[in-house]
């Protein structure tokens, strides 16, 4: 009982003062960090930072940090990044989303990531009045409907991706009527969206395509690729980790198979994904490989070492994106999130690095978008479509 | 009757299997002295992986490597095996000792505490990036070539490797349990705690030795693993760690043979539900496979069924 | 292992557990303390959780911030599963690891009740109660391989229903009944069930987003069944399940009915996680299969919840989830995190350090140290001190001039990360006067890789902390905050 009551006491003691700072200190600092042009704007960032996502999320996370940093070394008006950790699942992701929704100086948000993360948020930031953007969901219904003038992204989405690369398959890699395609997808809303609409639109051709799945922990695909037969043309690998389809890719060829691997745009990774004779669709030429581009890659691996996924760069323009609309705002000296939701959709960017022009269409999504095919030659990626 | 499918997924299981079994020789191994769960144990696994990934980077990068094949993998297996004992070794000593006679549960929240620690620590070093062996671009890609086993189905030397490195590791650990007075001192231990410090068994001893050999397995498994399968990242302890403690359980608890059907069991479900049934409820079937068998044999496969006296 | 008796974690051979527990009330504080405790000590438990229940509802009346109200809807959740789990694990001494599937399944099955996914909206009034039972019925199908399997092996049996549960879940957008080609829609898939209806009764609904209003009900909910659970615990069968914990030969050859009563534990459980999930799923709108499996953490966190309060104690429900919830969201934000850091230092070197003369001084040689360091550095390798604090105010200009703050932190951070942990646990094996001085530079490395390396990745500093959190406590206080240590009998 001795021991019992001053643990007790210390244990009551501390969550009380925790539960009191928390509840204390939100308000005050809404009331002290009220967004002003001349104090500095917040900038919300919802991505899966660790957590068996972890390697996506740290990426989009240090993509946005850089854009930020580099910013504010040059401009007056200061920008600073709330970072939230979402870990990929819908119910942290809305909580978190409350948080940044309470927090006001916080005047638009990047993020979440998955696309089942958005449809948790997206009342949470409808109510608050937020403009919300992901660089990574791209299922195609999150968009023209009721969250318009809220969400956008700068990606394009699956209807535009899925086609794509049907098309590509069926015209040009000896996909026809009667072949088989393997569409394998991981079990993430990212991967099973875009692999059913691949899926059907091959079938639609009268492709017949073996649809599988596999979880995205999983290490090992020679079981899998045991079933890939001879006269199994192409496997398509929506995946959203470029190692995984690098590692399905190495281990088809162990095992002898003339199957050519496909990989999405979340396989676009040019350290990672090196196997010669594989294709892949990305809506941008790649990043590190743009003349102009070299030096901020540079910079940014210096920030931050180690290497970089294709989720990541999106996450630059984004911030880039929403940074141009809160100065825009600020040109009257006041800033409201009505105001930065109405700039950030009107934004429109001559050169980004992405490799091209950035504008939204009025539904959010990314106009003019394009998805371009490469092909693995001698481990470098060549544009053929 | 597809025989090529069916060498394939058996080569397939067994490799797998393997990695599953040495891992979980360390949970059983760990489990039948302290009756602990060490959810800790698959980020042991976690760190051999990544010890051996420096060691490749070191030695000048998977595809500009400085030295012999054979003698980097004699050296990372070397290097992780201490690695892991050592790490595992610290984990007792300072999470663990203190709850050698608290309750069960307690020892179970520690280990989620340092499983915890351990990953988030990796990612903040290390960073959260797939980091990869690719032993495909090697000198001698091994993981490329390898032997044709009837049916046209092929074995690639990394799984060969695995395999024999597996075997190889299995059978020293059965002489030293079973030839040795530590070993004999483990066995003692492991029946009865009491008795056998009343004997004499200086049963600290002992238990540091328990945890440096299961910590060494489990290293070695995370090279194996990165050999054959690739990927290193920080959360990868955490899946495996899962995989390898069901397989202990199922082959019977605190039996080393056990944890190692258990693993092959376990590799071999996989594949072949794969290859048969189905791959998208793929992990369904396993556990339905291993609920049946726990149903049916209720102590595990090999497991003794435990007499407690009164 | 000794059997010592001045050593404390030796087992008390052959002392019983009422003689332990009775010469522990003998010893009192001198003083105030020992009179306000002997006091506290008469106040009757259910006291105390009315006194929770009274400032738990004044929450929503202190603060309107969306977040701290959303934050108390998850910690009573996460009560009411904590609750749950106890009468299986806490009670019945059952480890069951696919507690969150029962969970997962109410919310799934509220709705696809009350959805659009099959078109059915039913009334609040028959859908909960419906999903209650149907969850309770399935806690106690679970239950009926607990005959032949005990421990451990019924532990992986519901760890196995529970990964079924999620894997089913997570792919069950296309199911064919028995290999015909047409293809259901059962559970949404990776998709999910969106778009759940709120609770509504009699013709009144709350309004989407209107977290207050669920906050009440979990709490209407948590205070009903936390009564119903303290009568149990001191009707039969709560002294039942009691003693099937304690020793299940003993219990059954007393006459208990050891398995019917283990069906029950499990189903109770499952029952109450039951109405956590309607709440839960109506709450969040929205139900995704990914939110229940393993990896999601939410069992390790409910455990964590239930063992660091006490298992077996109901105090210890409350206490454990609002410990481990508040910190968790608290050490989202750096700067909120900072603080935490340097209290929790503050208060072990307070509660270690007697006497206090040497607490003052190792502060002071702390600072003596820090400022030596800086100056140093600052002479010797300018860059070494050009960085920024990342905390303002007084609290960051301070920090400024006393932790070296490299302008490129990163490399030199891991380092000294590496460095930090290696020297603490040196520290733990040191003493006296070499302990003491053996502080210093540990505090000081302990401030700057805070301040270069930790504060800078808020998200992967707050895992840190928490493990860290969980390993301290639990060796300090291995039967929880407000649990019984119990004895063991050689």
């Amino acid at each position: 009982m001795v021991r019992k009551f001053g643990l007790i006491a210390i244990a009551a003691t501390t969550v009380v003062l925790a539960i009191v700072s928390a509840a204390a200190a939100r308000p005050t600092a809404q009331a002290a960090a009220t967004a002003s042009c001349s104090k500095g704007v917040s900038i919300g960032m919802q991505a899966p930072i660790t957590g068996p996502a972890g390697s996506i999320g740290s990426d989009q996370l240090h993509w946005a940090l850089f854009y930020v940093t580099r910013w504010n070394k040059t401009h007056k008006l200061k920008l600073h990044l709330v970072q939230e950790d979402t870990q990929l699942d819908p119910s942290k992701a809305s909580t978190t989303a409350q948080a940044l929704a309470s927090n006001a100086s916080v005047m638009g948000v990047i993020g979440p990531a998955g696309s089942d993360e958005v449809q948790a948020v997206a009342p949470i930031f409808r109510k608050a009045g937020l403009a919300f953007a992901s660089g990574s969901a791209t299922r195609v219904s999150l968009t023209g409907g009721a969250w318009k003038g809220y969400f956008f992204r700068d990606v394009p989405n699956d209807g535009v991706q899925g086609p794509t690369d049907a098309n590509y398959m069926f015209s040009n890699l000896g996909v026809t009527s009667g072949s088989s395609v393997m569409v394998v997808d991981d079990q993430e809303s990212y991967s099973t969206g875009l692999a059913d609409i691949v899926g059907q639109a091959l079938s639609g051709k009268g492709v017949k395509v073996d649809r599988e799945s596999v979880s995205q922990k999983a290490t090992d695909f020679s079981s899998l690729i045991a079933k890939v037969t001879s006269s199994t043309k192409v496997v398509f690998l929506p995946f959203q980790v470029a190692s995984e389809a690098q590692l399905f890719a190495q281990q088809l060829q162990a095992q002898g198979k003339t199957a050519i691997a496909f990989g999405s745009d979340g396989t676009f990774d040019s350290s990672k994904f090196t196997v010669n004779g594989s294709y892949i669709s990305f809506f941008a030429p790649d990043v590190t490989t743009i003349p102009v581009d070299a030096s901020i890659v540079n910079a940014f691996h210096k920030q931050f070492p180690g290497a970089t996924s294709p989720f990541g760069a999106p996450n630059y323009v984004l911030a880039q994106m929403y940074a141009t609309a809160i100065t825009k705002a600020c040109k009257d000296g006041k800033i409201s999130r009505a105001e930065v939701r109405k700039d950030v959709l009107k934004v429109s960017l001559k050169s980004t690095i992405l490799g091209g022009p950035m504008r939204l269409t009025a539904n959010g999504d990314v106009a003019g978008a394009k998805f371009h095919i490469f092909k693995i030659e001698n481990g470098k990626y060549v544009t053929v479509a | 009757m597809n025989w090529n499918l069916f060498v394939t997924e058996l080569v397939s299981g067994i490799t797998h299997g393997s990695v599953y079994a040495l891992i979980a020789l360390g949970y059983s191994m760990v489990y039948g002295i302290l009756k602990l769960l060490n959810f800790a144990h698959g980020d042991i696994y976690m760190v051999g992986s990544f010890i051996g990934f420096g060691l490749i980077t070191v030695s000048g990068g998977a595809t500009n490597l400085g030295i012999p094949v054979w003698l980097l993998i004699f050296l990372m297996l070397f290097c992780a095996m201490l690695g892991g004992g050592l790490l595992g070794v610290m984990i007792e000593r300072f999470a663990y000792r203190r709850l050698r006679n608290a309750p069960r549960i307690a020892p179970l929240i520690t280990a989620l505490g340092v499983s915890f620690f351990l990953e988030n620590a990796a990612q903040l070093v290390l960073g959260a990036q797939y980091q990869s062996y690719n032993s495909f671009s090697w000198k001698n890609p091994i993981a490329l070539h390898g032997f044709t086993l009837p049916a046209q189905a092929r074995i690639s030397y990394a799984g060969v490797i695995v395999i024999v490195g597996t075997v190889v590791l299995v059978v020293g650990l059965t002489l030293f349990v079973q030839r040795t007075q530590l070993g004999k001192a483990m066995r003692a231990t492991s029946f009865d705690r009491e008795a056998a410090s009343m004997m004499g068994i200086d049963v600290d001893h002992v238990i540091v030795a328990t945890f440096f050999i299961g910590s060494a397995l489990a290293g070695a498994a995370g090279v194996f693993n990165g050999i054959a399968y690739q990927q290193v990242w920080p959360y990868m302890g955490f899946t495996a760690g899962l995989y390898a403690f069901i397989a202990a359980v199922v082959g019977g608890i605190g039996s080393l043979p056990g944890a190692v059907l258990g693993g092959l069991t376990i590799g071999l479900a996989q594949s072949f539900s794969i290859g048969y049934i189905s791959s998208t409820f793929s992990d369904a079937v396993v556990f339905g496979i291993l609920i049946a068998v726990m149903i049916v044999r209720p102590s595990g496969l090999l497991g003794r069924a435990a007499v407690s006296k009164v | 292992m000794s059997t010592d008796p001045t050593d404390p974690n030796a087992p008390r051979v052959g002392v019983d557990e009422w003689v332990a527990s009775h010469e522990q009330r003998r010893v009192e504080r001198p003083g105030l303390l020992g009179v306000a405790e002997r006091i506290l000590a008469q106040v009757p438990s259910p006291a105390f959780y009315l006194g929770f229940a009274v400032a738990a509802a004044l929450l929503p009346v202190v603060t309107s911030n969306g977040y701290v109200i959303d934050v108390g809807l998850n910690t009573l959740l996460y009560m009411l599963l904590a609750l749950g789990l106890n009468i299986t694990v806490g009670y019945a001494g059952l480890l069951d690891l696919g507690y969150v599937a029962f969970y997962g399944f109410a919310a799934y099955g509220y709705a696809m009740l009350a959805s659009p996914q099959f078109g059915l909206h039913w009334d609040t009034l028959a859908v909960i109660p419906l999903v209650v039972i149907a969850t309770a019925l399935l806690g106690f199908l679970v239950a009926l391989p607990s005959r032949r399997l005990v421990g451990d092996y019924l532990a992986i049996v519901t760890l196995f229903f529970g990964e079924l549960f999620a894997t089913v879940y997570q792919n069950g957008e296309s199911m064919t009944v028995f290999g015909f080609s047409r293809k259901y829609d059962v559970t949404g898939g990776p998709n999910g069930i969106p778009n759940i209806d709120q609770f509504h009764v009699f013709g009144a609904r709350i309004g989407a987003l209107n977290y207050t209003a669920y906050y009440y009900v979990a709490l209407i909910f948590f205070m009903v069944l936390l009564f119903a659970m303290y009568l149990v615990d001191r009707s039969r069968t709560g002294r039942a399940w009691r003693s099937l914990r304690e020793d299940p030969l003993a219990a059954e050859l007393m006459g208990m009915p050891v398995n019917r009563l283990k069906l029950i534990a499990f189903a109770c459980g499952a029952g109450i996680a039951g109405i956590a999930g309607t709440i839960f799923a109506a709450a969040n709108t929205a139900v995704f299969a990914s939110e229940f499996d393993f990896t999601s953490g939410l069992l390790i966190i409910v455990y964590a919840m239930l063992i660091l309060g006490g298992a077996g104690s109901l105090g210890g429900v409350i206490i454990g989830a609002l410990v481990v919830n508040v910190s968790l969201e608290v050490l989202r934000d750096p700067g909120h995190a900072t603080w935490v850091f340097y209290t929790l230092i503050c208060a072990t070197l307070v509660a270690r350090m007697r006497p206090w003369r040497w607490l003052g001084a190792i502060i002071a040689g702390t600072a003596a140290f820090g400022f030596a360091v800086h100056a140093i550095i600052s002479a010797a390798w300018p860059r070494g001190v050009h960085g920024q604090a990342a905390v303002g105010g007084l609290l960051g200009s301070g920090l400024q001039h006393w932790v070296a703050l490299p302008s490129n932190p990163t490399m030199i951070g891991n380092v000294a990360f590496i460095c930090l942990v290696l020297a603490v646990l040196v520290l733990t094996l040191l003493h006296g006067w070499m302990q003491k001085l053996a502080m210093i530079p540990t505090l000081y490395l302990a401030a700057f890789v805070w301040e270069n390396r930790l504060v800078v990745e808020p998200s992967i500093t707050r895992l840190i902390l928490v493990g860290v959190i969980l390993i301290v406590l639990m060796n300090a206080r291995p039967q929880g905050l407000l649990g019984t240590s119990r004895v063991e009998i050689v």
